[in-house]
């Protein structure tokens, strides 16, 4: 009995979760009659590919893609490598000033994105960064978080592996890279993914930076489309669909570590 | 030679969390004592700022609604604890499940927008549809002020509970078996197991959760921007008044103390946050 009602819970739950999808992915194959019929027919009844090929000749959608391709590949390894460096001096080695460092980590994860938004715009536009994907992407290159993550990861390593590696004389580089990375592997898959979800979907600074249509990544790119093609919500439909394909599909390969992760923030 | 590959390790990560996050905060810290300008020389106002701000009625609005935000957290923690307890024990089973209930957490939030923007316009929308199957009539979920508040935590809802489900499996598994087999076998019902051995044992987690879910409900800036654009500024929230201070209004110094009481409220949370992070 039991059993019955936790199975219709869940089949409630996943019909929410996934409705809003199915709803915009139906509004993309709609003709220009059917967008506004009522009652709103569930299914079209002519499946219209228009509004894709329409929305890809209406807005360089092709660029926008690239765009965030670019963007998103470059925070992923860089925020994986900086954030692997960091942490592995902070879990495995000591220096002066470790702790004000600790410190320092700590104070990035209590101020808000949104908070320093204005500020930071200014630095971005002193450095000549503005309206440019570099602007996007390098103030956020690593985060404490990230940080906090691989550092657990090198902490987690038994000390005696450390000890057979400089006892082989290996330098330190050496043991960062090819000693001790490699056994973080599954903590660098799952801040891959966090990370290519963030900045795939980024948007607030983003829309901040940029200005011409040229740089614009997709998310930019859609709210901006929403904007101006308010009448033709079909591709609107179209082009948020084909955006969120890619992270659909990367995370269905890597949802173990999404869900491994999940499990790490909360505590084990 | 050892020390110095330390400070090279450490080096990207201190510079750039340094230039791009402390320096902007210490920045707007000072900036919020300014009578900021552009073009001419700033002018050292003390307290003024703030002043003003406290005289704001916008800002009072705006504090009011991102308070109003922080409702869903009750909302999101019993919508996400009933499906936890759903889920928990089909978890092997139920990868494919896992994934649906997933596809929002990782949906970007203008895609978010979009969906719901749809789905809550008035006139021809699927919500207003199916509500009026019940009888209900055309309910203005995006331009009436608080129903347009109402639209936003739905989406803030939909958008978080397969998250914050996650996070409670996570806890519930760290529950030790013994003592749920021992409430089983003194003949506890379903019901009486939650209330009396897994909801006490998971008190770090729902703490967790609610420190999150109230934190981001109070910063809530994006998924208003998404859904509804153009409201008028006392139906925004903090966030959004302080993106118009600073991005149309150009009025720096003011938006500078406006971004301070932001950061005091919300480092509240945080900290309370980091702490039970050191406590595991």
């Amino acid at each position: 009995m039991m059993k019955y009602i936790r199975y219709c819970i869940l089949a409630v739950g996943a019909g929410i979760a996934v409705t809003p999808f199915l709803w915009l992915l139906s509004t993309s194959f709609k003709g220009a009659e059917e967008l506004f019929a009522y009652p709103p027919a569930i299914i079209p009844s002519v499946i219209v590919w228009e509004n894709y090929s329409g929305l890809w000749n209406a807005v360089p959608l092709g660029i926008y893609f690239i765009n965030t391709i670019v963007v998103t590949i470059i925070s992923v390894v860089l925020n994986v490598l900086l954030s692997s460096l960091a942490g592995f001096a902070l879990a495995r080695q000591h220096f002066k000033y470790k702790q004000t460092v600790f410190y320092l980590i700590v104070a990035s994860l209590l101020i808000p994105k949104e908070v320093i938004l204005l500020p930071l715009y200014t630095i971005v536009l002193k450095m000549h960064l503005a309206d440019s994907l570099a602007g996007v992407i390098i103030p956020f290159l690593v985060d404490g978080m990230g940080i906090f993550m691989m550092r657990q990861a090198f902490l987690s390593i038994p000390k005696e592996i450390e000890e057979a590696g400089i006892m082989d004389g290996a330098s330190p580089f050496v043991l960062w890279w090819n000693v001790m990375l490699p056994m973080t592997k599954p903590m660098m898959a799952t801040l891959t993914i966090f990370t290519f979800i963030a900045s795939w979907g980024d948007f607030l600074w983003p829309l901040v930076v940029l200005k011409s249509p040229e740089h614009f990544t997709l998310q930019v790119g859609l709210s901006y489309l929403m904007g101006t093609f308010v009448d033709n919500f079909r591709y609107v439909a179209a082009g948020g669909i084909l955006s969120i394909i890619p992270v659909i599909i990367i995370f269905i390969f890597m949802q173990k570590y999404f869900e491994r992760g999940l499990f790490a923030g909360s505590g084990k | 030679m050892n020390k110095i590959t330390s400070y090279i390790f450490i080096f990207p990560a201190v510079f750039l969390l340094s230039l791009f996050i402390i320096f902007p905060m210490l920045e707007v810290a000072y900036f919020s004592l300014l009578k900021y300008s552009f073009f001419g020389p700033n002018e050292f106002i003390g307290f003024e700022n703030y002043s003003r701000l406290f005289a704001d009625s916008n800002f009072w609005w705006t504090l009011f609604n991102s308070l109003l935000y922080v409702l869903v957290t009750p909302v999101l923690m019993v919508v996400s604890l009933v499906f936890a307890l759903s889920i928990r024990n089909s978890m092997r089973s139920a990868k494919v499940l896992r994934l649906f209930f997933f596809l929002p957490v990782i949906t970007p939030i203008v895609v978010v927008g979009i969906m719901w923007k749809w789905i809550f316009t008035e006139e021809s929308g699927l919500f207003n549809y199916i509500l009026s199957l019940i009888g209900i009539g055309n309910v203005p979920w995006l331009t009436d002020y608080p129903t347009n508040v109402l639209s936003v935590m739905i989406l803030t809802v939909w958008r978080g509970f397969g998250y914050y489900m996650m996070i409670l499996l996570a806890g519930m598994a760290l529950i030790p078996k013994e003592i749920e087999e021992a409430g089983i076998l003194d003949g506890a019902n379903p019901f009486q197991q939650v209330i009396h051995i897994i909801l006490p044992n998971l008190k770090p987690t729902l703490l967790f959760i609610f420190v999150v879910s109230s934190s981001s409900a109070i910063k809530l800036f994006t998924e208003l921007y998404v859904l509804i654009p153009g409201v008028p500024m006392n139906n925004k929230t903090l966030v959004a008044y302080l993106y118009r201070q600073s991005f149309e209004r150009f009025d720096f110094g003011y938006g500078s103390a406006l971004a301070v009481v932001i950061f005091i409220i919300t480092s509240v949370f945080s900290y309370a946050n980091i702490k039970m992070m050191e406590r595991q």
